[in-house]
């Protein structure tokens, strides 16, 4: 046992002294970690590998990656949602030199809050682990966490590897002592999605950017939707639901929740939200549907709101403006044999049902394209997905390739865009798309997102804002507003004093 | 004379499978009811708080920390934290009390009458096997569903059954919030616990009711006894044991509410006026995954175990029986006096 133990750890050795060697030589050998031996990897293989041994010896310069690459093992990504993952694994292997199944999902729970506290129970457990997907509300609960977490630099990245992303995902991957431990593929910008035949009626705007101006700030904002209440005799409400009112507004404080000793801070921001969605509430500038449910969408169809706040995922042929708009037609899949494709709950699997022309087919065709988009009141995000690596990471080279193509090579971020028409991390990648017109989305009259959403990204500054308590002050905040709104609590002061005693529990945070 | 077999027979003990075959069930209960229970006692005398920083304050998980989360929360304090304890746990008891007043005494009325309906002899009610099932089947929806369900009958939203019908038909101008409006949430939720448990409640009795000897009712009835009249003499008086036991069951039950208060809201804030002392327990223990607040969740659950407590005594004692009692009295009084005598050295008394 003990010579087979000491002969593996030999050839280990061995094997990675030969790879040292590689890098150090003329980059015209194989890709190191290209453990397959395949004819296809080696022709797919050689056309990369030229611009890879160059990235690679560059790489050189930098930190290099401080994990082992075990043998035997898979990359191991803890993802609560295959939806992002798999498009990711196969684009990754058909350009690369790897295979789809050096990678493998390892799934936790099927939404992010699940994601958020199985990860935690999957560590304390100790099987493999070498990056996990992080959602921005809870991505500081992990990163700040070293446990849980290691630094990118240790996957051999140093931080101008990313200094092509749109700086508020960096701030956002940063944890509280400057560390970059999280990077993401995508950018996930927001915009103001509305019917362009209401617009036209209430506010007279013909073009998106007629549109712009009439809710280019939020005194504007404020000034056109209650020009829509009158013109439509109180029956369209500019904005869909107190959510989005409040996804779009919480990106818009000036300084953090907390200051550097981890005090609340309550100031004029607070007042201001909190009078502002009253307003919106009493005034009947808001819809009173409940986000995610099926009256949310109804509004959209019968002129009861004017537009919905909505960001890059939201945008998909089948998502949530696509039911806004009434929905597409769906069909049970089928597999190269006939049979329904089912899922493990034995429920038939659905897919697009595209017509003879490839295009696809609108349940209400009354509505459906009537959306367009414009930037909006102000610059937000919504959600979005970050790598980080676990410390535990037993892969490092295929782990550090992974992130370098999703987060890092414009050429391989700007193949998986266009694969999966996905807003990637890189403003210079999206301003070509945007230039070559490629993107053509049924959904608007416009027929391009990106070329808004392109602006909207920039806009966002996260710099500074972020604290390790904000998810927890803002579900706090978002609970007082909505009670103050809702008349349960009675005046703004009263709203503050519970909103204090609320974040009292935040372990932590000192409130005065 | 036993034989030897015989004698070996019956020195066999076949005590070992009784403990055998009840083995798993103390396992079971060992493992999973009396440890949590006995770890919950100890952890309501024990601080919050996971963090190494909070350690040295003395009040993490860690430390022992006496009866200060209770103190919390039943007294409050002066910061923010503790105020706002203190606040959510008498807000949240006072919503448990209202929903559980609300919904036990509707029911157990119409539980009664349903009851009193079915195992009458003089109402020849057809079909009476379907009625049970039929009211017995909101009992094994399970909560979500229900909550859900009422969401789409009587939600916020204008889409809503209630709304769209009242909006439809002129009766309302806009959309009323059913389910965020304090009274009429709370009475949705009482309505909902009812239509839930009836039937259950309504089983207990009935075979409260079979129990009782139906000489009893013949007798009545050739008595001359009207219906309220047999009610109120026979039905009602032997009824009391169930009736104790369903009051009992039931406060134990509401005293626990959580599911129907906890999910009956619209996005994602739960709706203060139906928080109740479960939501609280649930809130501090489990919201915040990261920073869980173990000290006062579990001394809430053993304050909720005390108040349990007292009230189940305090129902024993109020349905007590008191002629047995009095009876019991004079027997031990006799049976004293008959000792005294004896003693006296006196002989029968004639």
């Amino acid at each position: 046992m003990n010579k087979l133990r000491k002969s593996l750890a030999l050839i280990a050795t061995l094997a990675m002294a030969s790879t040292a060697l590689f890098a150090c030589g003329d980059g015209s050998s194989t890709a190191p970690a290209a453990s397959k031996a395949d004819s296809k990897a080696a022709e797919e293989s050689k056309a990369a590998d030229d611009s890879k041994a160059a990235e690679e010896s560059k790489a050189e310069e930098g930190p290099k990656v401080e994990f082992p690459d075990e043998a035997g093992s898979k990359l191991s990504v803890l993802s609560w949602t295959g939806d992002d993952l798999n498009a990711m694994i196969k684009n990754f292997a058909e350009n690369t030199s790897y295979n789809a199944d050096d990678i493998v999902w390892v799934q936790q729970g099927s939404k992010g809050q699940e994601a958020r506290e199985k990860y935690a129970t999957y560590f304390a457990g100790g099987d493999d682990a070498d990056l996990l997907f992080l959602e921005a509300d809870w991505i500081l609960d992990y990163i700040n966490n070293d446990e849980y977490t290691a630094p990118l630099t240790k996957l051999g990245f140093t931080t101008d590897d990313f200094k092509g992303c749109y700086e508020y995902t960096v701030a956002i991957g940063t944890d509280n002592n400057g560390v970059l431990k999280g990077a993401t593929w995508q950018a996930t910008p927001g915009a103001y999605l509305y019917r362009t035949d209401l617009a036209e009626q209430y506010l007279g705007a013909k073009t998106q950017s007629e549109m712009q101006d009439k809710v280019k700030d939020w005194d504007t904002f404020i000034a056109s939707a209650e020009t829509v209440k009158t013109a439509s005799n109180g029956k369209c409400a500019m904005i869909d639901t107190l959510a989005g009112l409040w996804q779009v507004y919480q990106y818009n404080r000036s300084s953090a929740w907390a200051d550097k000793d981890d005090k609340l801070q309550i100031d004029d921001y607070c007042k201001t939200y909190a009078e502002l969605a009253k307003k919106c509430w009493d005034e009947k500038l808001v819809t009173k549907e409940d986000a995610w449910s099926d009256g949310w969408y109804a509004i959209g169809q019968d002129g009861s709101t004017m537009g919905y706040f909505f960001c890059t995922w939201c945008l998909g042929e089948n998502s949530m403006l696509s039911n806004a708009e009434g929905g597409i037609k769906m069909k049970d899949k089928v597999d190269a044999d006939g049979n329904v494709v089912k899922d493990a709950d034995g429920k038939a699997v659905q897919e697009i049902d595209y017509d003879a022309d490839g295009k696809v087919q609108p349940k209400n065709p009354d509505i459906f394209g009537k959306y367009d988009i414009c930037n909006g009141p102000s610059g937000w995000a919504w959600g979005g997905t970050w790598f980080a690596v676990s410390p535990k990471c037993n892969n490092g080279t295929l782990a550090h390739d992974f992130v370098k193509y999703f987060t890092v090579t414009e050429d391989t971020m700007e193949k998986y865009a266009l694969a999966k028409s996905e807003f990637v991390n890189s403003p210079k990648v999206m301003k070509k798309i945007v230039d070559d017109k490629s993107n053509k989305n049924p959904l608007l009259v416009s027929g391009d997102q990106f070329a808004i959403l392109y602006d909207a990204a920039g806009k966002i500054d996260m710099t500074g804002k972020i604290t390790a308590f904000d998810s927890q002050i803002k579900d706090k905040f978002n609970g007082v507003v909505t009670k103050y709104v809702k008349g349960e609590i009675k005046d703004y002061d009263a709203m503050i004093e519970q909103f204090k005693k609320d974040c009292g529990s935040i372990e932590g945070l000192v409130v005065e | 004379m036993a034989t030897a077999a015989q004698r070996r027979i019956k020195s066999v003990s076949y005590a070992k499978y009784g403990y055998i075959f009840t083995a798993p069930f103390f396992i079971v209960y060992f493992i999973f009811m009396l440890f949590p229970l006995l770890t919950t006692f100890k952890l309501s005398v024990y601080g919050n708080g996971l963090s190494a920083k909070l350690d040295q304050a003395g009040t993490s998980i860690n430390c022992f920390v006496g009866m200060d989360n209770f103190k919390t929360i039943l007294t409050g304090g002066t910061d923010y934290k503790s105020m706002g304890i203190h606040e959510n746990f008498v807000k949240f008891f006072g919503n448990t009390i209202i929903i559980w007043v609300g919904n036990f005494i509707p029911q157990i009325c119409l539980s009664l009458l349903l009851a009193v309906w079915f195992t009458d002899l003089r109402v020849k009610m057809p079909g009476k096997g379907f009625f049970k099932v039929v009211m017995y089947m909101p009992n094994i929806i399970t909560a979500a569903s229900v909550a859900g369900l009422f969401l789409s009958l009587c939600g916020d939203s204008k889409y809503s059954v209630l709304n769209s019908f009242l909006l439809n038909h002129g009766f309302l101008d806009e959309a009323y919030m059913f389910a965020s409006n304090k009274w009429s949430s709370r009475i949705i939720v009482m309505f909902i616990q009812v239509w839930m448990w009836f039937g259950n409640t309504m089983i207990m009795l009935m075979s409260g009711i079979q129990g009782i000897n139906e000489s009893l009712f013949e007798a009545a009835e050739i008595d001359g006894a009207n219906s309220r009249q047999t009610f109120w003499r026979i039905t009602f008086p032997l009824l009391k044991s169930i009736m104790v036991y369903t009051l009992l069951t039931s406060m134990i039950g509401g005293l626990q509410m959580f599911d129907i208060p906890f999910m009956f809201h619209t996005g994602n804030v739960i709706n203060s006026h139906l928080e109740t002392i479960a939501i609280f327990i649930y809130d501090y223990f489990h919201r915040d995954y990261l920073h869980p607040s173990y000290g006062y969740s579990a001394a809430a659950s053993v304050i909720l175990f005390v108040i349990t407590s007292i009230l189940g005594a305090l129902v024993f004692y109020v349905q007590r029986d008191k002629d047995a009692i009095e009876i019991k009295k004079k027997r031990k009084a006799a049976a004293k006096e008959a000792k005294r005598r004896a003693a006296r050295g006196g002989g029968f008394s004639i």
